[in-house]
């Protein structure tokens, strides 16, 4: 029986023009974004891997130089961004995806390509993961929006309900046959999607991309039985339609929207000129490792020359430039990490609180999960932020003990390091997060959409009697 | 032409519904048995279709109860609705399909099988429909063909009780003689027929029983042997004049 209802919702939507015309231009764009993006993603990716080449071989070829200079000179760290990066870029087009790393500073990630955006992007950038969160569930309404309703004003409905079919039957049978319909326009972008993931990143990408398509697929499945529903309660198709276009703007675009606004006023953010000066009177109030003539700087001299039972820099047994500047590194990196924190922290209780709007918005969810599969969220932002800048310690710290180590007293910034120092430093490598890690960090956001289909299948279950008339 | 059975196939029992301040259906008993066509006559809104609506669960009565093979309707739609088919006044199919898969359709949902084709085909000539009208697409279809798929549906289905809502409003006479020849066709076949027309020459040539509703009341029952046409058309308009 189910399968019957669905055979003929899935050929009367075959036969109808709307269903080609729009289906096309859905499935068209879908396609469009994908190979776009994953065009761009290619690009990308080569870039990077060139660049990191490059960088890498200017930091070994280094002419010998004081260690000091060379740690200025600085490296760079690339985020290799996921194959799925394609589908979602997540928030990395406004973080940016490259971190110079350099002493004394923890740098804010530059080139985002949010700051190159033309004045026709700022309005919204087509990516496959718009698509899917957005122009899907709209596809899905013009699909479904008549599928009781219509048939009411036809007059068809009451044929069909004088047969003894369960409503809930009729419902799941409807859902069946617009949802092959959907697999007509979106099973050859996904088989695509697929071939592509599984030559750039084998199985773990298969991995993410079957859990990216369950997330899709529960999405759909929420707009599908609520289109079905509205259809089945409405007084007419047009009732029909205009609610569920309500339902769609407040879904896609009003609440994320403001959700967004009440999250920033909730936990407001400083801007880029207040948190650099937060972060430089942080500094200001510590030693930087180039103001030996501060007040901490004096202390720390002072303790140094007690503990070692000398009256001068000169007869300490390691260089005191060498030390006090890894000491202001050291004190630097607390008050980077006390900043950084703060504002990164800030961003977290932001999307949390973001989160509370998909009690009505089931796209807020389906958001945060597939930028967190894609490797794309804040999360995994601040993971290779917290990495690099890990790395960026550690190689100042080694340039520094080679200084304390090696030089003289009176060639604190004359000394010269040769290429055997360089190649001590390890190429920056990034581990990302696992799926398990990146998912665990989205569990509201499962549960959202845990929650939306469990209330998906229990009006279904409810869908008892429907109107006639 | 089959007597009525003992037991009865259709029943309303104090069936009574209103809608807001009008008092669509009040106390209305009726019963309806194997072999019989019963005629509800009435003007508009005299409760008619509402007591269609009853026996189909369109419509929950606020008091009494329908009951089809002596099951009562509310209690169990699906079951009842399993044993009847349906012709409105305009059987309203699917435009985009051709008769047959029309038929295709409803009988596999009504009967949960899957029909065989050939037979459909059969049930849609013996409705009246030539062999190219069977695979045309509906949409172009007429009244009276559009009441013929209906007829098909019910022989498909096997019905065993019919619920007909002027079924033969704007049918050209040679249609509307057409549809009351398969309509004595169900009958024959022990079909318990409860038909809701204005037709009174109908009403008295294939109805085995007659009902004139007024106000949701019913005001006068006989047997449609005992009355002749124009005692029956005094009879009806005396009780619309009332």
């Amino acid at each position: 029986m189910l399968r019957t209802i669905a055979s003929k919702e899935y050929r009367e939507l075959l036969r109808d023009g709307r269903f080609r015309w729009a289906g096309s231009i859905v499935a068209g764009l879908l396609l469009v974004a994908g190979l776009a993006g994953f065009t761009a993603w290619r690009e990308q990716a080569a870039q990077r891997d060139a660049a990191q080449a490059t960088m890498q071989a200017t930091w070994f070829n280094q002419p010998s130089k004081n260690p000091h200079s060379a740690a200025h000179y600085g490296l760079w760290a690339f985020k290799p961004q996921m194959t799925l990066a394609f589908v979602d870029r997540g928030v990395d087009p406004y973080t940016g995806t490259a971190s110079w790393l350099e002493a004394h500073r923890m740098n804010e990630f530059r080139f985002r390509p949010a700051m190159d955006a033309t004045a026709a992007q700022r309005f919204g950038e087509w990516t496959a993961a718009g698509v899917l969160q957005q122009l899907i569930p709209l596809l899905i309404i013009l699909l479904g929006f008549s599928a009781f309703a219509g048939e009411r004003e036809r007059g068809t409905l009451r044929q069909l309900a004088s047969l003894g079919v369960p409503t809930a039957t009729l419902l799941r049978g409807k859902a069946l046959g617009v949802t092959a319909a959907l697999a007509v326009l979106c099973v050859p972008a996904a088989v695509l999607g697929t071939v592509v993931v599984t030559m750039s990143s084998g199985a773990s990408g298969l991995l993410r991309l079957g859990a990216l398509s369950a997330v899709y697929l529960a999405y759909f499945g929420v707009i599908l039985t609520v289109t079905l529903v509205v259809s089945a309660r409405a007084r007419s198709a047009r009732a029909a339609l205009v609610t569920l276009l309500a339902l769609w703007a407040a879904n896609g675009l009003l609440v994320p929207r403001v959700a967004a606004d009440v999250a920033q006023a909730a936990f407001p953010t400083p801007t880029a000129r207040e948190f650099q000066a937060q972060v430089q009177r942080g500094l200001a109030t510590g030693i930087d490792g180039h103001s030996p003539s501060g007040a901490r700087a004096d202390a720390l001299r002072d303790s140094v020359l007690r503990a070692n039972g000398v009256s001068s820099v000169a007869s300490l047994p390691f260089n005191y430039d060498g030390f006090s500047m890894q000491r202001g590194e050291e004190h630097a990196n607390e008050v980077y990490a006390h900043y950084f924190g703060q504002l990164w922290d800030r961003f977290g209780q932001q999307d949390r609180a973001q989160l509370v709007g998909a009690v009505v918005a089931p796209v807020i969810a389906v958001r945060f999960l597939s930028m967190g599969i894609a490797g794309t969220d804040f999360g995994q932002h601040r993971a290779f932020a917290e990495q690099a800048e890990a790395y960026r310690q550690e190689f100042n710290r080694v340039m520094n003990n080679e200084i304390r180590d090696r030089a003289r007293a009176d060639e604190s910034f004359s000394y010269q390091a040769d290429s055997t120092l360089w190649r001590s430093i390890p190429a920056f490598t990034y581990e990302a997060p696992s799926l398990g890690r990146a998912l665990a960090t989205h569990t509201v956001s499962l549960v959202a959409l845990g929650a939306w289909l469990v209330l998906a299948a229990l009006l279904v279950g409810r869908e008892r009697r429907i109107e006639v008339a | 032409m089959t007597t009525a059975t003992a037991s009865p196939l259709l029943e309303a029992h104090g069936l009574t519904k209103r809608y807001g301040d009008t008092l669509a259906l009040d106390t209305l008993h009726l019963s309806v048995g194997a072999g019989e066509v019963y005629c509800l006559l009435g003007a508009n809104g005299a409760g008619k279709s509402t007591t269609i609506s009853c026996f189909l669960d369109f419509v929950r009565p606020d008091a009494g109860s329908a009951m089809i093979g002596g099951t009562v309707v509310a209690q169990d739609p699906i079951g009842t609705k399993r044993r009847l088919a349906y012709i409105p006044e305009t059987v309203m199919l699917y435009g985009n399909l051709s008769a047959l898969e029309n038929l295709e359709y409803f009988a596999t949902l009504a009967t949960g099988g899957r029909p065989v084709r050939a037979e459909l085909a059969q049930h849609l000539r013996t409705a009246g429909l030539t062999d190219a009208q069977l695979e045309q697409r509906v949409g172009g279809f007429s009244k009276g063909m559009r009441q013929k798929v209906g007829i098909a549906i019910a022989l498909a289905k096997g019905a065993d009780v019919l619920l007909l809502d002027e079924p033969t409003s704007g049918l050209d006479p040679k249609a509307s003689n057409e549809f009351h020849r398969l309509l004595g066709l169900m009958r024959d076949r022990g079909a318990a027929v409860l038909m809701a027309t204005h037709d009174l020459f109908r009403a008295k040539e294939s109805g085995t029983r007659i009902g004139i509703m007024k106000a949701g009341r019913k005001v006068a029952e006989l047997r449609a042997d005992e009355i002749g046409h124009a005692d029956l058309e005094q009879l009806y308009l005396t009780h619309m004049h009332d």
